[in-house]
């Protein structure tokens, strides 16, 4: 790693990878935030990933892939949406059926088009930012992917914190019965929320298939719903650190390969498994009370950042149903 | 003679509401006859051919008990968990733990009598999936960690951990001479094969999994510690005001379906694979039965006698899947997302149930108001008495 051009190819593949992690991150806080869990992400990027690829492939248009996959993300949004606010179900169980059927979906309808060279993204450097030292060949010299991935994390978190609209969306995740009083439709705000959200993790599918991991097969992305719902988490239902956890995961990964070279003696499954490690780590210090409590050790001057740096609280109505009718 | 029809018409919606799962079945299999045939074949040639595999001799009956055994098991794990009110989507980790501990200890002690190393080994699988369990359980109560969340992740990581074993601690000598390198570990000792129940493939550990679901049930309605994770589940809050300990009882929900589930794989090993082999992910040598046994579960409405006709079903239909890949071609990926369609129709058929539940309590509060001396039918609650989740 002394070659500093070597270094910033790392990183600029780091962020690139990133970028649909990101936008799906973007897309489930979006959601979570209105108080609805769409467990299907797994399932959902999985079955957009491979309708974005065909759909791509046979009309040569990655406009129209990109749309079929926000298609796709909506209709399985709308399945937990409906299922949780009208059929009063478990979110969590539909979430998860979902996850299991658009695996299955995904390999069955995407299997005549495994491995099959389709078209892609290109590279699209930004005039005169790309050639800012360090910062442009990392960001700015890049797809289109990777800079909508940018913007989203910026418009989400202007629209959440500095809109009428945001506003409302946070207050029908923290208080509904609030929000209701003050003559939002919950519920109504709840299914269009899940389907933004969901527009986006399709698109966040199809990210990988049209730009990131190009091309499909069976399987292609499992797991990466599965990280951004951690992910979710760990950035607090915030895009910005939502985007740095994105990051970072790809950090660890990128670094994993790194490590493997240099100590070839250590099994591959050790760093494979540090990612998830990680993540479970992650996931204790931000929820625990332990945190809390070591913070409450620390200099008053210092608890607030620590406190913003390492806890975080979900959406008070996250997850709970609200009867409006 | 008003009254009388009233009640014709309470039964009439009970028994509809009762045969909805089975209604709602029917239709995921008519709308997969319609994707049959958009694809060219014949759907009543395939559903024969489905039936035929599933059900149509005694090696298919036993076939398909067979495969149903780990998802009961896993499905019996699921039952416990949502019941405490935690959500355990850990089954593939779990099963494939207690699968490693089943098939080392066998490993170990090759020359050891069967009658001992086979109950040893159920036991073994036993607590390592305990194990994989109570560490998300412990995360969740004392550190406030999504098991949701964390359970996935236990998964990938013994996946990894399997991955790690069989290409080096347990690998099959064989295979280590070999320079095809096939990641497995030797076959177990004959004598440590599940006995046989009949001379088909079902083995003691379908059985097994049957008695399992009986103490389930037993040990969740009829003991205090199931008494008590079930409170846990229906209101944490009301629990702890109660003096139940919630945190303990939350670990210990996911710690025995983790435990269910590292009984699914020693089951597993011993009475179907006699070895274990990977092919990089968990599917590979799960079937992804950790997945297919929670769906099961959340079929059989979370009840422990309900979730064996569930498995059973589910364990027919991937059964009968492969004969029916066979005789009508179509490919075997079709056949999973049967069982997605199946589920889905099965939840979305609960609307069905929850409109028919509140007309029955309508019906039912018309007939009180009007002879209040005779309540001869208990009043079902809104949701017809079943929870499907907690």
């Amino acid at each position: 790693m002394d070659n500093p051009d070597l270094l910033l190819k790392q990183l600029s593949s780091i962020v690139l990878n990133a970028s649909p992690l990101i936008i799906a991150v973007c897309g489930e806080t979006i959601t979570e935030r209105a108080g609805l869990i769409n467990l299907s992400l797994d399932g959902t990027m999985l079955l957009s990933a491979m309708t974005g690829f065909i759909v791509g492939y046979q009309t040569g248009s990655l406009w129209l892939g990109f749309l079929a996959a926000a298609l796709v993300g909506m209709l399985f949004a709308l399945i937990v949406a409906f299922g949780s606010i009208r059929l009063k179900q478990s979110q969590v169980a539909i979430g998860f059926v979902l996850t299991l059927l658009g695996d299955d979906l995904s390999a069955f309808l995407g299997q005549n088009f495994t491995r099959m060279p389709g078209s892609f993204v290109m590279k699209a450097g930004i005039p005169l930012l790309k050639d800012i030292p360090i910062l442009g060949p990392i960001f700015f010299n890049q797809d289109p992917v990777v800079y909508f991935a940018l913007l989203l994390v910026i418009a989400t978190w202007f629209f959440f914190f500095r809109t009428q609209p945001g506003l409302k969306l946070r207050g029908v995740g923290e208080r509904p019965e609030a929000a209701f009083a003050r003559g939002v439709k919950v519920n109504r705000l709840r299914y269009l929320y899940a389907l933004v959200g969901g527009a986006l993790v399709g698109i966040a599918g199809a990210a990988y298939s049209l730009d990131v991991k190009v091309g499909w097969s069976e399987g292609h992305i499992r797991g990466m719903g599965w990280i951004a719902l951690a992910i979710v988490i760990f950035g607090g239902w915030s895009p910005f650190r939502g985007a740095i956890g994105a990051l970072l995961f790809g950090a660890t990964k990128a670094l994993a390969t790194v490590l493997q070279r240099t100590f070839p003696q250590v099994s591959v499954v050790a760093f494979n498994t540090i990612p998830w490690i990680l993540m479970i780590a992650v996931l204790v210090v931000s929820a625990s009370e332990l945190t809390e409590k070591f913070i409450n050790l620390m200099p008053v001057s210092w608890r607030r950042p620590l406190r913003r740096l390492l806890r975080v609280s979900a959406p008070l109505a996250l997850g709970t149903r609200f009867g409006e009718d | 003679m008003v009254r009388n029809s009233k009640r014709i018409n309470i039964l009439m919606s009970q028994t509809i509401s009762a045969l909805t799962p089975v209604l709602a079945t029917l239709a995921a299999l008519g709308v997969f006859a319609i994707i049959l045939m958009t694809l060219g074949a014949n759907p009543v040639e395939a559903y024969g051919a489905l039936i035929e595999g599933a059900v149509g001799s005694g090696n298919a009956i036993a076939d398909t008990l067979v495969k149903a055994t780990p998802l009961l098991l896993i499905g019996l794990g699921t039952c416990i968990a949502f019941r405490g009110g935690v959500t355990n989507i850990g089954g593939e980790g779990q099963l494939i733990v207690g699968a490693i501990a089943a098939t080392g200890l066998g490993l170990l002690f090759p020359e050891a009598p069967g009658y001992v190393v086979i109950p040893l080994a159920m036991v073994a699988g036993f607590f390592a999936g305990a194990v994989w369990g109570a560490i998300p359980g412990a995360l969740k109560a004392y550190f406030n960690v999504n098991e949701i969340l964390s359970t996935i992740m236990m998964n990938q990581i013994a996946v990894q951990g399997m991955n790690f074993l069989l290409r080096d601690l347990m690998i099959d000598p064989v295979q280590l001479e070999a320079a095809s390198k096939i990641p497995q570990t030797a076959r177990l000792a004959k004598e440590f094969d599940l006995p046989r129940l009949v001379p088909t493939r079902l083995h003691l550990g379908a059985l097994l999994a049957v008695i399992v679901a009986i103490l389930v049930y037993i040990f969740l309605w009829r003991t205090t510690i199931g008494y008590r994770i079930r409170a846990v589940g229906l209101n944490a809050d009301a629990a702890r005001y109660a003096g139940i300990n919630v945190k303990r009882y939350m670990v210990l929900s996911l710690l025995l379906s983790g435990a269910l589930g590292g009984l699914a794989g020693a089951v597993q090993v011993y009475g179907v694979t006699h070895r274990m082999f990977t092919d990089g992910s968990a599917a590979g040598f799960t079937g992804g039965a950790g997945f297919n046994g929670i769906v099961a579960a959340l079929f059989g409405q979370l009840h422990p006698l309900g979730t064996i006709p569930a498995a059973i079903l589910f364990g027919a239909l991937l059964v009968g899947a492969n004969k029916l890949q066979r005789v009508v071609q179509v490919p075997s990926a079709l056949v999973t997302a049967l069982n997605g369609l199946v589920v889905v129709f099965v939840v979305s058929s609960e609307i069905w149930r929850r409109r028919q539940a509140k007309k029955r309590q309508l019906l039912e509060m018309e007939e009180a108001a009007r002879a209040t001396s005779e309540p001869d039918i208990p009043p079902e609650p809104i949701d017809g008495g079943k929870e499907v989740l907690r």
